[in-house]
């Protein structure tokens, strides 16, 4: 009774001196710097800079030299649509991948998932800030490999052009939607064993070739042309491509797509992009954040949380 | 005692004489030790099924992607066949990245490295082991990746040269695995950095070895890559063979030149490697690194 007492008391004042809106910004923030700390501090910051903007430099590149050995009218044209593709879409993988792999991380490699549980930190927030740490590293690459393509490989840039309220809305909402994503992966790898560091990396896969990063969708059957327009992810990319560059051929439309089958259209307008991006992206951040809840607490009542399987 | 000495092909009856082993005992626990190491990555093949299955999916979904975008592009079809080839051998590099280069930081982490050194066999044998089961797991890999996209998007290949096909790809295998020997002991003391280095190694290699284009596109860098990168030099020669009468760009050698230079690399690279392996273990030794986990 002394004891039961003595713990009472102190367990509200814990939390209600606080606003909850305080200690959940103060978790996220922590675990951003956590995540940004795990991920650079074994090294010198230009040789995590090299590290990080290689990756998707070199993927550019690739579809560049590509377009130069097809040649012909199509090359320029479409050399400013996959290099800016190319710089989206590591934002992306990077986002979907980092999440799950914190998870991971923590789990199979640090066995700390199960203290970060128990603490008094909101799980969601705390695997939000280890995301979101990695998606800002995604951003710096993705940024170098714009001002590369700007510099270096052709793709015109004028600020004076460019749709700067189309770009920065476009870019919220595609944000939230890979982290989304990355949260969906999250569950899922809290539900199975160590092989599940393929599965964010073959779920970003997947949903490249339906995302039109690099080549439109009208290239694809029309059953999977309707997978990709159901995908935010496409939405966004193709939104964020056109505002940055008015004269790219747009990846949803085009002759012969099924969008143009379905709406009469060739290219969808800037609104009609901007309501694909939020309706799509709000069904799957609302069944990302829906699953997540259930497989938090499925990992808890299984005892999955501190699970580790020899990876 | 003394029979269990017997079996492992010791004798005498002291530890001094026991220590004291013929080259033919030498021999034959380092090459019980390559059939140790290969074993898991061989038995992996049907041990975690799921395993297969992303490890085909992954690069036939890349592949796919760079076969749309030729595609878009209109490009004659026989890049398409460039780019299965090419998605076929990155099997190969994947597992030259994340199973021999990483593998020993891995080792580290999870307390297995230190075992690995106090056991009484040369530690190349380690790395041999690992490589020949990555070979054997990679074939697999590569094998499925090939017949399915060449059924999906009807590749049609022009071979005219089988015995000189399986030289070049038998000596691609043993120059990759050469280099990844090399930097499985780099790794070794790179630490935390090794899961960057891995990444770093990816795509720009892919895009220096014309992964999916000729690589005598990229001119002085692709000769460069040609004479040093054996993915390059594998990748172009396996082409200049399975697509005979191809619009193939000049610039790189002919296919038997590039099995000259596959022999060249595989034979530097494993002598590197030795050399290297034992510069490394000195050096992490001498650091106190071998024994700290995630550092």
């Amino acid at each position: 009774m002394t004891a039961s007492g003595a713990v009472h008391p102190a367990a509200p004042s814990r939390r209600e001196p606080e606003a909850p809106d305080g200690e959940l910004a103060r978790s996220f923030v922590t675990a951003a710097r956590l995540g940004y700390l795990m991920e650079a501090n074994w090294t010198d910051p230009l040789l995590f800079f090299i590290y990080s903007v290689a990756k998707p430099v070199a993927a550019a590149l690739i579809l560049v030299v590509m377009l130069q050995v097809v040649g012909g009218s199509a090359t320029a044209t479409y050399r400013s649509f996959v290099v800016i593709g190319t710089a989206f879409w590591a934002l992306v993988q990077i986002g979907i991948t980092g999440l799950a792999f914190a998870i991971l991380d923590d789990r199979e490699r640090y066995r700390m998932l199960k203290y970060v549980y128990v603490s008094p930190s909101d799980f969601l927030v705390v695997l939000l800030g280890r995301g979101t740490a990695r998606l800002l590293i995604g951003v710096t690459g993705a940024v170098i490999t714009m001002a590369i393509g700007i510099v270096a490989l052709g793709v015109p840039f004028d600020p004076g052009r460019i749709d700067w309220l189309m770009l920065a809305v476009t870019a919220v909402g595609g944000l939230v939607v890979t982290l989304a994503l990355g949260l969906l992966m999250g569950s899922i790898c809290l539900q199975t064993r160590q092989e599940s560091w393929s599965y964010p990396e073959a779920f970003a896969g997947a949903l490249f070739l339906v995302s039109g990063a690099v080549f439109p969708l009208s290239i694809l059957p029309a059953p999977i042309q309707a997978v990709g327009l159901a995908n935010p992810l496409a939405w966004w990319i193709d939104g964020a491509r056109r505002a940055f560059d008015a004269a790219a051929p747009s990846s949803i439309g085009g002759q012969g797509s099924l969008f143009t089958t379905l709406t009469g259209q060739v290219t969808p307008d800037n609104g009609l992009v901007l309501l694909s991006l939020i309706v799509t992206g709000a069904v799957v951040t609302l069944a990302a954040a829906a699953i997540f809840r259930y497989s938090s607490r499925r990992a808890k009542e299984r005892g999955l949380l501190d699970r580790t399987t020899g990876s | 005692m003394a029979t269990r000495l017997d079996l492992v092909g010791r004798s005498g009856n002291s530890p001094r004489q026991a220590a004291s082993w013929t080259r033919r005992q030498a021999l034959l626990t380092n090459l019980r030790a390559v059939r140790g190491r290969a074993y898991p990555r061989y038995i992996g093949l049907f041990r975690e099924k799921s395993w297969v299955f992303f490890e085909i999916l992954l690069p036939f979904l890349s592949t796919s992607a760079f076969v749309f975008v030729y595609r878009a592009l209109r490009a004659p079809e026989a890049y398409v066949g460039f780019v299965v080839v090419g998605g076929a051998m990155t099997a190969f590099w994947i597992n030259v990245i994340w199973m021999m280069a990483n593998q020993l930081y891995w080792e580290k982490s999870q307390g297995n490295l230190e075992l690995y050194f106090a056991a009484p066999m040369h530690f190349m044998s380690i790395l041999f082991g690992m490589a020949l089961g990555g070979m054997v797991m990679s074939s697999t890999r590569a094998l499925a990746i090939l017949v399915i996209s060449t059924a999906v998007f009807g590749v049609s290949f022009a071979v005219e040269q089988w015995l000189l096909v399986f030289l070049v790809f038998v000596m691609t295998l043993a120059a990759l695995y050469g280099v990844g020997m090399v930097l499985a002991s780099l790794f070794l003391v790179w630490g935390r950095e090794a899961w960057h280095l891995g990444q770093l190694l990816v795509e720009p290699v892919y895009f220096v070895s014309g992964l999916n284009f000729p690589v005598a596109r990229l001119g002085l860098l692709g000769a460069l890559s040609v004479g040093f990168i054996p993915l390059a030099t594998g990748l172009d020669a396996m082409r200049q063979l399975v697509f005979s009468g191809a619009p193939f760009p000049i610039g790189t050698p002919p296919p038997l030149v590039e099995l000259g230079i596959l022999v060249i690399l595989a034979v530097v690279a494993t002598a590197i490697a030795r050399w290297m392996l034992a510069a490394m273990e000195r050096r992490a030794r001498v650091e106190g690194r071998l024994t700290v986990r995630w550092q």
